[in-house]
Order: structure tokens, then C-alpha cells, then sequence
């Protein structure tokens, strides 16, 4: 897509039926449906980080920002479903109010409905239909629980990880091991008092804890959209990552890693309708019994 | 969709809890009272009032919410309602008005002068208030985001009739934190607005010293849906705000705090909103003395205004609003408000109409002159009911306020819209209580006629032709003033709001001089401080 | 009744700033199953029909209290019109005299509400209109 090509609102409305499509498709459904091919791949930037800790704000921010300056960009947001009704509040597409509003964005916001991994359904084919349109950047926004790190990862070039100042969010963090998958850590609302600290805790973990390629070296930001300080330098970091991915991953491996999860986000959904059709008699079975069943239902259970 | 048809026919008996969610006793005992801490009226910590006197030296003010339409209209209306015997005037202002907006704003358009009175500039303040004597009439305007340049306006508008300044009275709402949880009218984001606010308070209490600069206000929270103890906790939370604010300033409590005011709902649950009166004015006045320090005894008196009716109305039945009101004026009086205002009983659904306006004007008039219930000071006073209550709701009142300073503070919790969200669901809580019969709502959930409909009767419609003049006369202002001084004074201050030294209330008032408009000045601002972002957050 | 997988734009036009009707049916709808998006205060019938539109939405209610229903619901469905989302259905909720109701039918509303309704007859009369009853 052009720089200075805005979207229609034809494109517009058949881009949006397309992610409402996926959002809705059964296992069935994507296995019979046709390929999608990008032409080229755009640069896919995950956001991940707790609840309320400021995602869709920054996102928001940093969005405006690089349309300002001519890139055409996907933004997928995904909120959290309630665990009783089903029904979501998404409410992200507000914070990043004026971003979305550019010509030049395409901002989406999906519920998490019952994926248990802070996705929502067909996450990987959303982003290739939206890398197909021919979109720049690709941004996505994860709900910020449960294992949203590690999925994203999968997905995504750049993984963001945000952690708000005297939360105890980079004691989580660490437990769960989730600063290993981010590629860029930042220190949300750095005008808060605890800021600085957090930020020099985090530096020296990822210095001597966590390092994991001699070539990359985690950086961690303080950010505050509050006060617009420290955009710059994620910016700076975000394209210096850009151009480290470009020279030292191997293009075949991310696409099998993508690849294996799309298969795995099927596979798990087809599971949870296995499991529930298993009857009282199979589940009174021995585990060898039990799991064989399981298997059947796995390839037999025709999927919602 | 008949409502009641779900429902019992007839509630069941009153339950132990008030609407706060206090589980009352059923018969409070003598225990209750503790005359040294009650104290006496008119004196620390004022549970029994802030007048030894009570109303005998002075009743409330009796002050009916109007305006509409243009200045001219307004104006009319204002002298018919003091000729029928109100003794101060409230004006209510149209949205383009309240957001910072000129009538010819493209986001103006369908707005003007619907909710109220399109006041953009001197021209229009000195037609709005032509033939009325300001020294005399004290005036209340509901204003916040632009509460600033609305209290420059009435200034211009006496200085150019050679008035003092110190002889106004009066009050201008100015109290933006509840616009940011439940009202809406909004336009920079906090800090900026709260210095705004800041200056304010501070240039009025040295040129217009009878004037009340803020009235800080829960009845918004409270229309949304909040409880009687949650509407007192969050004003007060928005109060210490402020009071933090000034004191940062190096404003000192003993002085300012003597103008400070509020502003309340009344509901229906008659002995809750009368203690939850007593329990903030005695909260009020022991954190100002423990937190703060204040000694001065006037500066710990916490004086409110209310208003009888707002969600407690009823579209269905509407007559019955007229006994609503008169049982929470009562309420208000017992409690101890300066200032009421009673709805008319068909505001639920309608603009006012003269009638209806005029029998909620009569409804304070016999309250006042003929129920005696203003006879003696706090009658109330020592009830084993009204003392306990008091001293609970006190308690409960406390508790929210320490749940908001664990959160980060009021204005944390507002940018993080986190007091939005929780008024919300307590909105939707109150919602399906009513719903399904557990809150009562005569004539709306029980009682209701066999064939119910809303009978809107005499509906008040605006002429047509207003927001046309209005635009006229704003049009011809544009073209008949001096340019250059506009210009001159709206450069001036867009360069002290640059300085966080600076007071900007006399750089507005030259601006109103100029007849600089009201969008004029809100766009100048906006330039250096941005707009509020809303956190919606459910 | 449930309005699972309905997605539902709740939106503030004009300067009216009393939001929690708004905000109530928002969170009602999402126990009903419904994906809601609130748009905030202050938005034009033009940003709506957007959000709208790249938001692909069921439905689209309005909230307003300020008395210019009218004018902004006739503007709304313009612009969901010019947009080409005819499919999507209108509903506003305030304060609005019946009177007024052929207008805001004519003007394109599928569902007129007031505060006075049980929020569940709200909820099933939106259901009903988007066939999910």
C-alpha cells in the first residue's frame, strides 16, 4: 500500500467483514476455506503487558505518530470476554481514539470470546488477511493475562512488554518468565514515583539474568504518554529491532513457528469440544482407554 | 413489557437496610447519643449546623434553576421569577456554553441554546442580566469547564455598570473533577484545569470576597447512580483535591476555605439524606482541623445547596414528584442546607413549564412559612435514630474516601477512570434493583394503573427561531468589535498560560472586555494544554 | 435471551456529558452476551458511522439527553446510509417524549428506549430486532 493512500470505505467495510468472518469460523470453516497469500510481510509489533498497565494508550500514541508519517497501519486490539456472559466491553478502540481515526489506520477491536491463550480465534489468520491488504505495520494488542507472551511471540516480529512502576508487575514478571519473550521492555507511566528504580531492577535482570542472544540485547524504556517522554527512544528501539530481525532470524523458521501455532489454536479448540463429548462410561475408563477415546473424539467431533 | 406484571402487586414490608446498605436497628436506644460529641449548633464540629440560630436569623435561599434560549428570553423569565418572590437567580447555560464551544462551532450546531442559555460573550451577559440589581440578587451559575470565563463575564458585565466588585454574590459550580466522573462538560485535561480552578478561588477571594469561587458537587454522582454515603465520600475525596491544590499554591485553609461550598442531591430515603448532612458537615470540619490545620471556626464550616429531585423523579405518574419534592425539602431543611432547589415535577421528562415551575417555587414557600419545621435549630437533634445514623453513614463515609487515597488519590482514580467505572455498575445495580421490585419506585414499579401511559401534557418547545438570533447577534458582535483588541488580549493570554506563576483570571477578564468570545478563549487555552482524553474503562 | 456474537456500538452524539444511561446499557448488553464498543462523549454522527464500519457492527445505539434526538438521529443514519451500512440498525435511548417517536422512526430508528423500562424488555426488544430473540 502507498504511503499516501488512504483507505476507502469500501476497503474499510470488506476488511472489516473479512475479521468478523474469521472471528466467527469454526475449525470446519478454516480447513475448507481458501488460502490467504501475502504478497510481502509487513512488520508485526505485539503490545503485551497486565491489565490497565496503559497498552492501547501507547498504542495509540506510537500509531498516530508513524501514520503521521506515512505508514499504513493494522491495528488488531484484542479485549478480554467476560468468563460468565461471553460478552465483551471493547474498550480499546476509545484510548486510542485519534490514531484510529487517520485515513491511513485500521484499527479492529476483537473480543477474546474462549481462547485461553489472551488471543481470540484465528488470530494468525487475521493478521495474514490484514498483511495481505498491504498494510505497513501491523500492530497487536493482547489482552495481558494468561499466556498472551508466549502466544504472541509466535505471531509477531517485535514482542512489547509493559510493566507499570510499585505494582509488583516485574516480580510477576519475572516468575512467569515472561521477560525472556519480550524483545523491549517499557516501563509504563514513568512519571510515577518508582519509575526510575524499576527501571535500573529491570536493566540489571535482563543484563545478567535473562540475556538470551548475544546479538540482541533487551532494552528497557521509561515511557510516559502523560508526558511524551521516552517516545523517541521506542521508536529508535523498535526500528533498531526491525533491523536485527531482518538480519538474524531465519525467515523459514518463523514461518513454521506461525505455522505450528495456527495448527495448535485449531487443535485446541477441536479438544475442548472432544472433551466435552466424551460420555460418563468413556471418562470411568483406565487413562489408556480414556486418552484413545479422547483421540476418536478429537477426529470424529464436528466442531461449533 | 407491563412492568408490574412480574412483580407482587405490593411491595413487601420496609427492609433493615437503607439504600446505603446501613442495616439500621428497629428501634435505636437511648445509647445512641452522645451529647458531647453531637455538640452544640454553631459550634465544632457543627454536626447540629454551622448557625447557632439555625433559620432564624436567615432561611435558605430559595433558587429555581432556569434559562433557555437566548439572553433576551432568559432574561424575561429571570424578572417573572423574582417577581414572584425568588430571592436568587440560577442560570443554566447551553452545552456549547459549557463545553467551550461558539454558537457557530460546527460542534455547536444542534445544541444551541437548548439546555440553557447561550452566553458566548460580554454583549450577551449584559442583555442576560439588563434590569436586574446585582448588588441584591445573589447568582449561581452551573458552569465548570468554563466557569473561569463565565465568572469574567459577570465581572466585565459589573464593571461596565460601575458596580464594586466586592458587593457580588453568588457562586459558579466550578468543580471539574465530577465533570471528568459523571457530568461530561470537560475540556482540558486535569492538571491544567485544576490550576485554572486554582486561580479562580484565589483572584475571587480578593475581588469579589462575598462570591463563592467553587461548589463542589456530588449531585451528579449521585443522579448517576450512586449511593447517599458514596456521594458524600467522592465530593469530599474532590474537595481534599482542591484543598491540596490551593495549599500547594501557598493559599492558606484558614482563608479559602471560608469560600468554599457544595452542592448535593436529596433523595427519598428521608432520614439517610438528613444524616448524611450532619455526618459531612462533622467530617468536613474535623478533617479540615486535623488534616489541614485550620483553626479559624468559619473556615470549617461546610456549607451546602441542594437539589430536591433530579433520578428520584418519575415520568410515570408524574404528579406524585410534587410529594417527592416536598418530603426531600423537608429532608434538606433538617439537614441543614443554605440553598435549595426544588424540581418541578415534570422535569423527569420535559423542560419546565411556567406552571409546574411556579408549584415547585410554592412547594419551598410552605415548607418554609407554614410546615414550622425552621422553627427551632436541628429539631432532630438527640434523636436515638437520627444521632445513630448520623454516626454510621460517617463511618461508612470514611471508608470509601480510604478505599480512593489506597487507589493513588481522586485524581488518579479519575484519569485511570476508575471512579467512572465504579459508578457505572452501581448504576446498573440500582438499575435492576428497581427492576426487579427491590427498590420501590411508586406509580414506576408498583401501583401503577391497569393502562399506564406518560402523560407529557404541557410540553414546553423552544422557539425555533432561537438558535437562529442567537447566531445573528453572534455574527454581528464578530464584525462590530475591536479586532485588534481581541487579538491583543487573547495573545497575552496564551503567554501566561504558559507561565505556571501567573494568575489567568485578569488576562480572561480583559479578554471579555475585548468581547473576546467564550470559544476564543477555550481555543487559545487548548493550544498550550491539549484536550482531556476519556479513560472509558467498564 | 442472548445477544451472543452481536457486536453493538453504544455512542455519545452531541455535547451531552450525562453518560452513564450509556455506559448501563453498555455493560447490560455485554451480559447479554453482546460485544459492545462505547465510543466516549462528544462524537459526530460522521466519526460514528466510521467506528461503525470498520468496527462491522450489528447495531448502533445512541444515547442522548439533551433533547436533539431528532436532529441526530436523522444525521446518524445519513451517515451509516452514505457509508453503505444499511444493514446496520439504529437504536436511541434517552430522554424522549413519545411524541417524538414517528419522527425518530422516520428519521431511521429501529427501537426508541427510556430510562423508565426494565432494562431487560430494553434487551429483548434489541434482540428482537437483530433476530436473535
Amino acid at each position: 500500500m502507498s504511503a499516501e493512500r488512504a483507505l476507502s470505505g469500501d476497503e474499510r467495510r470488506a476488511l472489516a467483514r473479512e475479521i468478523s468472518r474469521l472471528a466467527n469460523a469454526s475449525v470446519t470453516d478454516m480447513l475448507a476455506a481458501p488460502p490467504v497469500v501475502a504478497a510481502r510481510s509487513a512488520r508485526r509489533i505485539g503490545f503485551t503487558g497486565p491489565p490497565g498497565v496503559g497498552k492501547s494508550t501507547l498504542v495509540g500514541t506510537l500509531v498516530e505518530r508513524r501514520a503521521a508519517r506515512g505508514a499504513g497501519i493494522a491495528v488488531l486490539a484484542i479485549d478480554p470476554a467476560s468468563p460468565y456472559s461471553k460478552g465483551a466491553i471493547l474498550g480499546d478502540r476509545i484510548r486510542m481514539d485519534r490514531a484510529a481515526d487517520d485515513p491511513r489506520v485500521f484499527m479492529r477491536s476483537v473480543s477474546s470470546r474462549d481462547a485461553q491463550d489472551g488471543m481470540c480465534n484465528n488470530v494468525a489468520d487475521m493478521l495474514t488477511r490484514l498483511e495481505a491488504h498491504g498494510f505497513d505495520e501491523i500492530v497487536l494488542e493482547t489482552v495481558g493475562v494468561g499466556q498472551a507472551e508466549h502466544a504472541v511471540k509466535a505471531l509477531v516480529d517485535t514482542v512489547v512488554l509493559l510493566m507499570q512502576p510499585e505494582t509488583g508487575d516485574a516480580i510477576q514478571a519475572l516468575k512467569a518468565g515472561i521477560l525472556e519473550v519480550a524483545d523491549i521492555i517499557v516501563v509504563a507511566k514513568s512519571d510515577l514515583p518508582g519509575a526510575a528504580r524499576m527501571q535500573q531492577q529491570l536493566v540489571s535482570t535482563v543484563q545478567f539474568g535473562v540475556q538470551r542472544s548475544a546479538a540482541w540485547t533487551t532494552p528497557v524504556l521509561g515511557v510516559s504518554v502523560e508526558t511524551s517522554t521516552g517516545l523517541e527512544a521506542l521508536e529508535e528501539a523498535l526500528d533498531a529491532h526491525a533491523q536485527w530481525v531482518l538480519e538474524h532470524r531465519d525467515a523459514g523458521e518463523v514461518r513454521h513457528t506461525r505455522a505450528r501455532y495456527r495448527v495448535q489454536d485449531l487443535i485446541v479448540r477441536q479438544l475442548e469440544h472432544a472433551l466435552a463429548a466424551l460420555t460418563p462410561a468413556e471418562c470411568d475408563m483406565p487413562l489408556a482407554g480414556l486418552y484413545s477415546a479422547t483421540l476418536d473424539r478429537l477426529r470424529s467431533t464436528k466442531s461449533g | 413489557m407491563t412492568t408490574a406484571a412480574e412483580l407482587a402487586p405490593e411491595p413487601g414490608q420496609p427492609g433493615a437496610r437503607t439504600p446505603s446498605g446501613i442495616e439500621v436497628p428497629e428501634v435505636a436506644t437511648p445509647d445512641a447519643v452522645d451529647a458531647a460529641h453531637v455538640g452544640a449548633p454553631g459550634q465544632y464540629p457543627f454536626t447540629r449546623g454551622i448557625f447557632e440560630n439555625g433559620y432564624r436569623g436567615r432561611l435558605w435561599t430559595f433558587r429555581q434553576y432556569s434559562g433557555f434560549g437566548s439572553a433576551e428570553e432568559t432574561n424575561e423569565r429571570y424578572k417573572f421569577l423574582i417577581a414572584q418572590g425568588q430571592t436568587g437567580l440560577s442560570v443554566a447555560l447551553d452545552l456549547p456554553t459549557q463545553c467551550g464551544y461558539d454558537p457557530t462551532d460546527s460542534m455547536a450546531s444542534a445544541e444551541v441554546g437548548k439546555v440553557g442559555v447561550s452566553l458566548s460573550n460580554l454583549a450577551d451577559a449584559e442583555i442576560l442580566f439588563d434590569g436586574l440589581d446585582l448588588t441584591k440578587l445573589s447568582t449561581s451559575f452551573t458552569i465548570n469547564g468554563t466557569a473561569a470565563i463565565v465568572y469574567a463575564l459577570y465581572l466585565a458585565v459589573a464593571d461596565r455598570r460601575g458596580i464594586p466588585r466586592a458587593k457580588l454574590t453568588g457562586t459558579i459550580q466550578n468543580d471539574i473533577l465530577k465533570e471528568y466522573v459523571a457530568r461530561g462538560t470537560w475540556i482540558f485535561p486535569v492538571r491544567p484545569s485544576m490550576r485554572l480552578i486554582a486561580d479562580t478561588i484565589l483572584y475571587s477571594n480578593e475581588q469579589t470576597p462575598r462570591f463563592n469561587p467553587i461548589s463542589i458537587a456530588g449531585a451528579h454522582v449521585r443522579d448517576a447512580g450512586c449511593t447517599a454515603v458514596e456521594e458524600i465520600a467522592y465530593t469530599l475525596a474532590n474537595a481534599f483535591a482542591y484543598v491540596d491544590e490551593l495549599v500547594a499554591r501557598g493559599a492558606n485553609p484558614n482563608d479559602f476555605a471560608k469560600r468554599l461550598s457544595f452542592f448535593f442531591y436529596v433523595h427519598m430515603d428521608f432520614f439517610e439524606e438528613v444524616c448524611k448532612f450532619r455526618a459531612a458537615r462533622r467530617y468536613w470540619a474535623r478533617m479540615l482541623k486535623e488534616r489541614y490545620g485550620v483553626t479559624d471556626e468559619k473556615a470549617l464550616m461546610f456549607r451546602f445547596g441542594v437539589v430536591c429531585g433530579g433520578s428520584s423523579l418519575t415520568a410515570q405518574q408524574p404528579l406524585n414528584n410534587i410529594v417527592r419534592v416536598g418530603i426531600e425539602n423537608m429532608a434538606a431543611v433538617l439537614g441543614g442546607a443554605q440553598s435549595i432547589f426544588t424540581c418541578a415535577y415534570d422535569e423527569a421528562f420535559q423542560i419546565p413549564t411556567e406552571a409546574s415551575a411556579e408549584i415547585a417555587l410554592r412547594t419551598q414557600q410552605i415548607v418554609a412559612y407554614e410546615s414550622g419545621i425552621a422553627r427551632t435549630v436541628d429539631p432532630l437533634g438527640g434523636s436515638y435514630y437520627v444521632e445513630w445514623l448520623t454516626d454510621r453513614m460517617e463511618e461508612e463515609m470514611e471508608k470509601v474516601i480510604r478505599e480512593i487515597d489506597a487507589y493513588g488519590g481522586t485524581v488518579r482514580a479519575i484519569e485511570d477512570g476508575y471512579l467512572q467505572s465504579r459508578i457505572a455498575h452501581r448504576a446498573l445495580e440500582r438499575k435492576r434493583d428497581t427492576d426487579r421490585g427491590e427498590r420501590v419506585v411508586v406509580g414506576e414499579n408498583f401501583f401503577r394503573h391497569a393502562e399506564q401511559t406518560t402523560d407529557f401534557g404541557e410540553v414546553f418547545r423552544l422557539d425555533p427561531n432561537v438558535s437562529r438570533k442567537v447566531i445573528e447577534r453572534f455574527e454581528r458582535l464578530k464584525e462590530s468589535r475591536d479586532g485588534t483588541a481581541v487579538t491583543r488580549t487573547l495573545v497575552k493570554l496564551r503567554a501566561a498560560a504558559l507561565d505556571e506563576r501567573e494568575n489567568l483570571l485578569p488576562y480572561i477578564v480583559d479578554c471579555c472586555h475585548a468581547y473576546a468570545t467564550v470559544g476564543e478563549i477555550v481555543d487559545t487555552l487548548k493550544k498550550e494544554w491539549g484536550e482531556f482524553q476519556e479513560p472509558v474503562r467498564l | 435471551m442472548s445477544l451472543a456474537g452481536k457486536r453493538i456500538l453504544i455512542a455519545k452524539p452531541g455535547l451531552d456529558g450525562h453518560d452513564v444511561g450509556a455506559k448501563v446499557i453498555a455493560l447490560a448488553l455485554r451480559d447479554a452476551g453482546a460485544e459492545v464498543i462505547y465510543t466516549g462523549l462528544r462524537k459526530s454522527p460522521d466519526y460514528i458511522a466510521r467506528v461503525a464500519i470498520d468496527e462491522d457492527v450489528d447495531a448502533v445505539g445512541l444515547s442522548i439527553l439533551s433533547g436533539s434526538h431528532v436532529d441526530l438521529v436523522r444525521e446518524t443514519a445519513r451517515c451509516l446510509r452514505e457509508a453503505k451500512a444499511d444493514n446496520v440498525k439504529l437504536f436511541v435511548g434517552g430522554t424522549i417524549p413519545h411524541e417524538d417517536n414517528p419522527a425518530l422512526v422516520d428519521a431511521g430508528a429501529a427501537g426508541i428506549f427510556n430510562a423508565s423500562q426494565r432494562i431487560d424488555d430494553v434487551i429483548a426488544e434489541m434482540a428482537r430486532v437483530l433476530d436473535v430473540g
